[in-house]
């Protein structure tokens, strides 16, 4: 996995990972309510242990791991796996932690991600999977534009019984038809080319 | 983990594999012949990455993979990996190394192997599976031994001029055919 860089949202930032952001990591494998949501980065640990996974997350090229800020405290973690092609990623974790919850930090930085997955590095589509009862991720990627493709029936058990799995998709070209003012960078001005 | 051996019908059976079949099997995905409904061919298919990825799967506790027997000779794999052991879901796949071979019903019977055994010693609840649309072979294969269309994924690679869709499967215990 490697570690992610900085991508700014208006609330929050992605960034890289560090080791004093572990023991959140620890807090949130812990926490049920996290657990039963879309999944926490590993099972609790010990500290040493947590610290080896945050080495070996360095070394994978084509898993990203970053660690999400808001508003200057740490708020939860993303972590996408880039297709072997490098054309498409699948967002396999993103997180952010209860109490910090319906402040609008899950769409600022899932925003702030797709624009960088478009608009920096060229992808051709981005996948997510997510519980069918969790309604707020759901929310979040509907207004990034994503669009339902399959159901897995009784894919995920938790709490005492299944519940499905909605597999969804946004492509580049309903991102950029949505989101056509989002950019890392402003346009160069035509003298910059001479 | 490698699966035990299961005898099936026609001269086809599931037995654990054996390094030198990996290799040689891992090296016919390079042929195009294969290729159209498979990865991109190429690789890394140096005889230490092989070993050391049959090893990884041997020793792995989410996945079982067999290599399939057709009349005494080893002519592809198949496999129930990512296995998630609360949710007791995995993921299957399947792969027959010679293409002359395709259409004679090894995989029909490689599969339903691989799913009664699912659902009969691993006590999975579900498995799930994604194949080429247009690999009507493999996906006949598996709905004959219950997979069900749960989605479609749209323009997932593409070959000669056109775009390829997925076929999503699924299956249950309570989908796999009565008479097995």
């Amino acid at each position: 996995m490697a570690l992610g860089g900085t991508i700014r949202g208006k609330k929050t930032s992605l960034r890289m990972p560090v080791e004093a952001d572990l023991e959140a990591h620890q807090r949130w494998a812990a926490d049920m309510r996290l657990r039963h949501a879309d999944g926490v980065w590993h099972e609790p640990a010990m500290p040493a242990t947590w610290k080896d996974r945050l080495s070996e997350a360095a070394k994978d090229k084509q898993t990203l791991l970053w660690s999400i800020d808001g508003e200057g405290t740490l708020v939860g973690f993303a972590v996408a796996h880039l297709w072997s092609l490098g054309n498409a990623v699948d967002i396999n974790r993103f997180l952010v932690e209860p109490e910090r919850w319906r402040k609008g930090y899950g769409f600022d930085a899932a925003l702030a991600l797709h624009r960088y997955f478009f608009d920096y590095l060229d992808l051709r589509r981005v996948n997510v999977d997510i519980s069918a009862d969790n309604v707020a991720a759901l929310r979040i990627a509907e207004r990034l534009g994503y669009v339902e493709y399959a159901r897995g029936h009784e894919a995920r058990y938790r709490d005492g019984s299944y519940v499905d799995e909605v597999n969804l998709f946004v492509d580049k070209e309903a991102w950029q038809q949505r989101f056509s003012g989002e950019r890392e960078y402003p346009p160069l001005p035509p003298e910059a080319f001479r | 983990m490698l699966g035990p051996k299961l005898e099936g019908r026609g001269g086809i059976s599931l037995v654990p594999p054996t390094l030198d079949d990996y290799r040689r099997l891992s090296r016919s995905m390079l042929q195009p012949e294969i290729g159209r409904f498979w990865g991109p061919r190429f690789g890394d298919f140096s005889d230490e990455t092989q070993e050391k990825r049959f090893k990884e799967g041997a020793d792995s506790q989410t996945s079982v993979s067999w290599h399939i027997a057709f009349a005494g000779e080893v002519v592809g794999f198949t496999g129930i990996f990512d296995i998630n052991w609360i949710d007791r879901d995995g993921e299957s796949g399947i792969f027959i190394g010679r293409h002359e071979l395709f259409g004679k019903g090894i995989a029909s019977e490689a599969i339903r192997l691989r799913t009664q055994y699912a659902w009969t010693e691993l006590r999975l609840h579900r498995v799930h599976n994604w194949i080429g649309l247009g690999n009507r072979g493999s996906r006949r294969a598996n709905e004959k031994a219950g997979y069900v269309q749960m989605g479609l994924y749209p323009r997932s690679w593409y070959r000669s001029g056109e775009w390829y869709d997925e076929w999503l499967g699924e299956a249950f215990p309570n989908t796999f055919p009565a008479k097995g």
